[in-house]
């Protein structure tokens, strides 16, 4: 004889459902090998670039216009990786710190972004995810949380990559004006700066959704044009107004974008 | 309590009418099979409920709210398609993840559970990249189950399935049935294995709801007919379809004889034309002949 269930449709809270989605996407984050791949990366760029550099003493490129023969300046200083002080002359100059340095960081989270949220829609897990859940909310919020997380996470390991890159190659480690405090607000604006980052991404994989390669497409384009404000958010000698404004723009914005992605999933078919 | 409540449902991709005004009612503890053609609209009904696509008009509720509402979405199980797992993860981090979407508070004991009822319990460490399809349907309905769901949706879960996977799955849904309690919309090509659990039935054609019926309508409406096999056939069909209206040879070479009232009756009339009987019996039409015969009637009307 048929059962039938006694049918009960009990309340779940925002912050519960946050919860557990926040927990499904950090499992899933620290289950990924991708994750891991992608932390070894950061850790090993610095690395290679202040060891090898200073093996060969810079880098000579011909231009293809003038044929003039130009020399990328080696890295100096350990520091020059992770950003030159404010003021100084070099946002364009063809140097190699303008071209490795840690915003490189920015561009592999978004590359970790796409790749995570495109799998949601490929392995047709986002099926059985907004089947069960019909506000879209959590599910931006926590993938925004997840973005940023891996991202700071991302320009922390580049920084003790350069740390260990610096003590290898045997470069100075002078601060110079900028200070152990600069330092710190310096990193800790460019870990607030990424929850912009991790917003557009976002807003960009759900817009691609299965197709990762638009996706980074788009990303990659979109993160280009915020790319140069970077160092002049977050100078080597930041006060802690940079880290103020880092951090209220990386609210204000994820909040708006968040928007913005939230209303797209609402209104466009999820498979 | 209906547990689907759909009405004048509609949904257009471009300028292709995937579902055209169906209305369609489910009711709570019903197990309906949801019949019709590659291309008839199941999926795409399946998925508006589900919210994954959305309707371009009419309106659905569920069990009395609004499809949207996210406490009623929390107790839908689904299966669309191919079951939504990582590749690269093993069946029981698959379920886990499910489990903590969910929100389901004892998830191991709930995990084992669902693992046990789809028979999978030897394999929950196995990547799910190398499970076989039809472990892989099952691990789909096992990530369906969990939370124990009010309404679960299974879109074609037979499909692909050989002969012992067909077996396992039907072993599945009798027990699903039987012991969950859920309200199970179920969609497939296999009418054979849908008969044996359905309690209604709802049959869609280019986008539209042709009928709905219980299956004790659908048992009623299926006519009986005697069936027959002699050594002459021809003959046998020849004297038959003399004095009954309608008379066919099925493709297991058996003689059906619709409009007769009783077999003696038949087996008289032949043994009184020289025609001995070797076998008679009374069966009725089964859901495919039915599903057939209405698309053919339909065909017919829209010629």
């Amino acid at each position: 004889m048929r059962q039938t269930q006694k049918i009960e449709f009990p309340s779940r809270s925002f912050e519960k459902r946050l919860t557990s989605m926040v927990k499904v996407d950090a499992r899933r984050m620290f289950t990924t090998p991708l994750f891991y791949v992608m932390l070894g990366i950061a850790l090993a760029i610095p690395i290679l670039i202040l060891v090898m550099t200073s093996m060969v003493g810079g880098i000579e490129v011909t231009d293809p216009n003038t044929g003039a023969a130009q020399t990328m300046e080696a890295f100096t200083n350990t520091w020059q990786i992770i950003r030159q002080t404010s003021g100084a002359d070099s946002m364009m100059s063809m140097d190699m710190t303008a071209m490795c340095n840690i915003n490189l960081m920015y561009f592999m989270a978004g590359v970790f972004v796409c790749i995570f949220v495109s799998e949601d829609f490929r392995s047709g897990y986002a099926k059985n995810l907004f089947t069960v859940r019909a506000g879209k909310n959590d599910y931006v919020v926590s993938k925004t949380l997840t973005g940023f997380f891996a991202g700071a996470l991302f320009l922390l390991a580049f920084f003790i990559g350069s740390i260990l890159g610096g003590s290898f190659a045997g470069l100075s480690f002078d601060l110079g004006t900028a200070g152990i405090d600069g330092l710190v607000m310096c990193m800790l604006a460019k870990i607030f700066l990424m929850a912009v980052f991790a917003s557009i991404f976002l807003v960009m994989s759900v817009v691609a959704k299965q197709r990762t390669w638009l996706s980074i497409f788009l990303s990659l384009f979109a993160g280009m044009l915020l790319f140069l404000m970077i160092p002049m958010m977050t100078p080597l000698d930041s006060g802690v107004m940079n880290v103020f404004l880092c951090l209220a723009g990386g609210v204000i914005f994820a909040a708006g974008i968040g928007v913005i992605s939230n209303a797209i999933l609402r209104k466009t078919s999820l498979v | 309590m209906n547990a689907i409540e759909i009405r004048n449902l509609s949904k257009k991709f471009g300028s292709k009418t995937a579902v055209n005004n169906l209305s369609m009612t489910v009711p709570a503890g019903a197990i309906y099979g949801f019949i019709g053609e590659n291309g008839s609209g199941k999926s795409t009904t399946e998925k508006m409920i589900c919210g994954l696509l959305h309707p371009n008009g009419g309106s659905m509720k569920l069990y009395g709210r609004d499809y949207t509402d996210p406490d009623v979405r929390a107790k839908v199980g689904v299966l669309i398609e191919a079951p939504g797992c990582f590749p690269n993860m093993s069946v029981w981090s698959n379920l886990m993840l499910q489990a903590d979407n969910l929100g389901i508070k004892h998830s191991r004991q709930e995990i084992v559970k669902v693992l046990k009822t789809v028979r999978m319990e030897g394999a929950a460490s196995n990547k799910f990249k190398n499970c076989s399809l039809g472990m892989k349907q099952r691990i789909g309905i096992a990530m369906a189950l969990l939370g124990n769901p009010a309404l679960l949706i299974l879109d074609e879960p037979i499909n692909g399935l050989d002969a012992d996977g067909m077996r396992i799955m039907r072993e599945v849904l009798v027990d699903i049935t039987k012991n969950y309690g859920s309200t199970v919309l179920i969609s497939s090509h296999i009418l054979g294995e849908l008969e044996k659990i359905a309690t209604h039935y709802g049959i869609i054609r280019k986008g539209r709801m042709l009928c709905e019926m219980t299956a004790e309508e659908l048992a009623a409406s299926c006519r009986t007919y005697i069936a027959l096999q002699t050594g002459d056939k021809n003959k046998t069909k020849l004297l038959l379809g003399s004095r009954y209206s309608r008379v066919e040879e099925d493709e297991s070479g058996c003689i059906r004889v619709y409009d007769a009232a009783e077999s003696e009756e038949v087996v008289t009339f032949l043994y009184q034309n020289g025609i001995t009987v070797s076998e008679i019996w009374r069966d009725k039409i089964a859901l495919e002949e039915y599903y057939i015969d209405l698309m053919h009637e339909k065909e017919g009307r829209s010629l």
